[in-house]
């Protein structure tokens, strides 16, 4: 038998499929939809799609649907959606793609809802600015976060070392870690990690020296004497076998998995304070958090309480009124607020941070006591980054590893990087 | 139609007349292949839409500057130009490449062809031990791979643990910059089995009668390899090394997985496509990226020639 198909018959069928999927999406379109896009883990996609959940079952007719992926195929899959036209309605963003993101028309300005849909009222103001681009209001903070150091409290108990206080500087710190790698009371465990290559800790020693990684209009704004010192330093806790050598801190991917401490490796490391509970579900050890280090027994305002990470609405987003509906109902709901607890951070909103504080474990406190008690250790927020801080940051840690591995001396290094990050800028 | 062909040739136009022809052999074609045709068409959907159009399409794109939320805007060749004469991390990335390609092709199918010999010796349960043998090459890059690397080849890794018998005390391997390149040739040898499937049915091809004949004048085993299985297998061994070697020069998967996407320690790790990945969707440079596409085409595409080129010196086909 053959099989013989007419062109005309073709053309009518393939009009007829055509006419069929464009009524499906004109259907589809009436009723309420939104797509949600994030970044995280499978505890943060639950707890996610539990306030969706809650959401169409206050909205009948409204349908959620939400996909979440790793933070490093996050980017790909956002930008490649939106360059084809079909970004999510809800796009959780994050304070270094945000300028990036608005300037070029990608998001929705959200400041012409507020108050009346989106009552931000009790939000602290310097975060709500974080969510701003050129007065444009393009981002509502989920939550507040710093940068914080975790320690390993037991591994500091069994080498007899005190644990650090809001006041310790940090050579004290250096001179504590190599008690503890000395003390050898666990194999392969050394003091803390080596932040050389760590763009947090970097920014973060540069602002108590009144510097900055950046300028508000996108340029360095430290100079190779900064760069070079801060090398020098690691190279000197190195050596004194502070932190961890070379090939182990190597083994770190920015990611809690692979975290010196999460692997054993040292009792003290860095990272940011809403992942505090994830971290302490990966350690049997009982953590703690607490700042960097000073440079000085003076200098403050090295931290800043950051917006974790936003939701924006799309520009290109066929409902948008639903959509911040949605962004309203996640950071104002006080059920929403108990689902969420602090896995995204600490609420920004006085009455949701009040609804969380009084259900939180003893492990959700312990970032939101870090937060609020930074005191002069907390500085302003910082201007978004320019468009090439991400290389910026892969180029800090590059030349932290050849500093650390041999390759280039600390002045070197800063010399290298400072050439290195003027070049990444002007590039864009 | 068929009556204009059935007037004498003087008599009519020789454009139309050649049309008519072309057309019914067109339709005679559609008639008798239609059905094939349409049996394809998924697949001729998939390579127009999903390969040859999107292939085309960064083309174009190598020639702009696009950052994927804005249109692309022309550029001419300064993608190109600035990738021959300005761009320290191409020549790191194709050093860190064609290191990979010399390493790992040889060994693998040096391992692979040493595993298929061992199983074609009249194996009991044959399909078992192809079976497992293949099974690493399933795993891929995946993070479980990433975790079992990491407790192989880290500083307190079993590799360690053994060496540490000959009182050999070794470094991290896997992020060390000096050989953290090889544990990633080490996974590609480790992932022998489709070479392996390939070399196992070429032996197979080759008479037994030969072998037998060459017992019979004395020849000892590895004269018989080297006379015999060698020079027959040659085909298959051509076949394995260009698709391995396109392969390799493809790889991504193990050192986004292993480095976690940053190509480190030290751009050690950072192949050629990792770098055109960071730079497409890291650094929202897709234009950039598109150049950096068509420059592995040209270089794999070199390579490819030049196998074949060579191939009529060293590969017999026994027809």
């Amino acid at each position: 038998m053959t099989l013989r198909v007419s062109r005309r018959n073709f053309v009518a069928g393939g009009a007829t499929l055509l006419s069929l999927s464009a009524l499906g999406t004109s259907a589809l379109a009436q009723e309420k939809r939104l797509r949600l896009l994030w970044w995280g883990s499978q505890p943060r996609a639950d707890r996610t799609n539990k306030v969706s959940q809650l959401y169409q079952s206050k909205n009948s007719g409204t349908s959620i649907t939400g996909e979440f992926l790793g933070w490093g195929d996050y980017w790909p899959r956002l930008a490649t959606q939106v360059a084809g036209r079909n970004a999510p309605d809800v796009i959780q963003m994050d304070y270094r793609y945000i300028v990036q993101y608005a300037r070029r028309g990608a998001l929705a300005p959200l400041e012409s809802y507020m108050p009346a849909k989106l009552n931000l009222d009790d939000f602290d103001k310097a975060q709500i600015e974080g969510g701003s681009v050129d007065g444009h209001l393009y981002g509502v903070s989920l939550g507040a976060n710093s940068a914080a150091t975790v320690l390993n409290t037991t591994a500091f108990k069994e080498a007899g070392v005190d644990l650090p206080t809001q006041a310790t500087t940090w050579e004290e710190f250096a001179r504590m870690g190599a008690e503890i790698t000395k003390a050898g009371k666990r194999k392969g465990m050394f003091g803390m990690a080596d932040g050389s290559g760590g763009e947090p800790l970097f920014e973060n020693w540069l602002r108590q020296r009144g510097k900055a990684l950046y300028t508000a209009d996108g340029k360095i704004a430290f100079g190779v004497d900064d760069a070079s010192e801060w090398y020098d330093m690691w190279a000197k806790f190195r050596e004194a076998g502070a932190c961890v050598p070379a090939d182990v801190q190597a083994l770190d991917k920015n990611d809690i998995d692979t975290n010196t401490v999460s692997l054993g490796k040292s009792a003290a490391g860095f990272a940011h304070s809403n992942q505090f509970v994830a971290y302490q579900a990966m350690n049997k050890d009982k953590l703690a958090l607490t700042n960097y280090m000073r440079i000085k027994a003076d200098s403050k305002g090295g931290h800043y309480r950051k917006p974790s990470m936003f939701f924006s609405v799309s520009a290109q987003s066929q409902a948008v009124d639903l959509a911040v509906d949605y962004v309203n109902f996640f950071v104002k709901n006080p059920e929403a607020a108990v689902l969420l607890d602090v896995e995204r951070g600490i609420p920004e909103s006085s009455a949701m941070r009040e609804v969380v504080a009084a259900k939180l474990d003893e492990n959700g406190k312990v970032p939101l006591e870090y937060v609020s008690g930074l005191g002069d250790l907390a500085g302003k927020l910082p201007p978004p980054p320019p468009a090439g801080a991400g290389e910026g940051e892969l180029m800090l840690r590059n030349i932290a590893e050849q500093v650390a591995f041999g390759q280039l001396s600390p002045a070197d290094g800063g010399k290298q990087l400072v050439t290195e990050i003027t070049q990444i800028l002007a590039r864009g | 139609m068929s009556n204009a062909m059935r007037t004498p040739a003087g008599a009519i136009n020789v454009e139309r007349y050649q049309g008519a022809v072309a057309e019914g052999r067109f339709r005679r074609l559609w008639n008798a292949n239609a059905p094939g045709y349409l049996f394809l068409l998924p697949w001729l959907i998939g390579f127009f839409g999903l390969t040859l159009g999107p292939a085309l399409i960064s083309l174009y794109l190598s020639f702009t500057d696009f950052d994927m939320l804005q249109s692309p805007r022309w550029v001419g060749i300064a993608n190109y130009v600035r990738i021959a004469t300005a761009d320290p991390k191409f020549s790191a990335a194709m050093h860190v490449t064609l290191t990979y390609v010399v390493f790992s092709v040889p060994f693998k199918l040096t391992f692979a062809l040493l595993v298929a010999m061992a199983l074609n010796r009249g194996l009991r349960g044959l399909p078992i031990y192809r079976a497992i043998f293949y099974l690493p090459s399933l795993l891929g890059g995946s993070v479980a791979i990433a975790v079992l690397w990491r407790q192989l080849f880290a500083s307190d890794g079993l590799v360690n643990a053994a060496l540490s018998h000959f009182g050999i005390e070794g470094p991290s391997w896997i992020s060390h910059p000096n050989y953290s390149i090889y544990t990633l040739v080490a996974l590609s040898v480790w992932q022998f089995g489709s070479p392996m499937i390939i070399f196992l049915a070429g032996l197979r091809q080759i008479p037994q009668d030969m072998y037998e004949a060459a017992s019979l004048d004395g020849a000892s085993k590895f004269r018989q390899f080297y006379k015999i299985t060698l020079p027959l297998l040659t085909p298959v061994i051509f076949f394995n090394a260009v698709v391995q070697t396109i392969e390799a020069f493809k790889a991504f998967t193990p050192a986004f997985i292993i480095s976690g996407g940053t190509g480190g320690p030290i751009n050690s790790t950072l192949f050629y496509t990792l770098y055109l990945y960071q730079e497409a969707f890291g650094n929202f440079r897709m234009g950039y990226a598109s150049a950096l596409a068509w420059i592995l085409v040209v270089i794999i595409a070199i390579f490819t020639a030049f196998s074949f080129l060579t191939s009529r010196y060293w590969v017999h086909y026994d027809d």
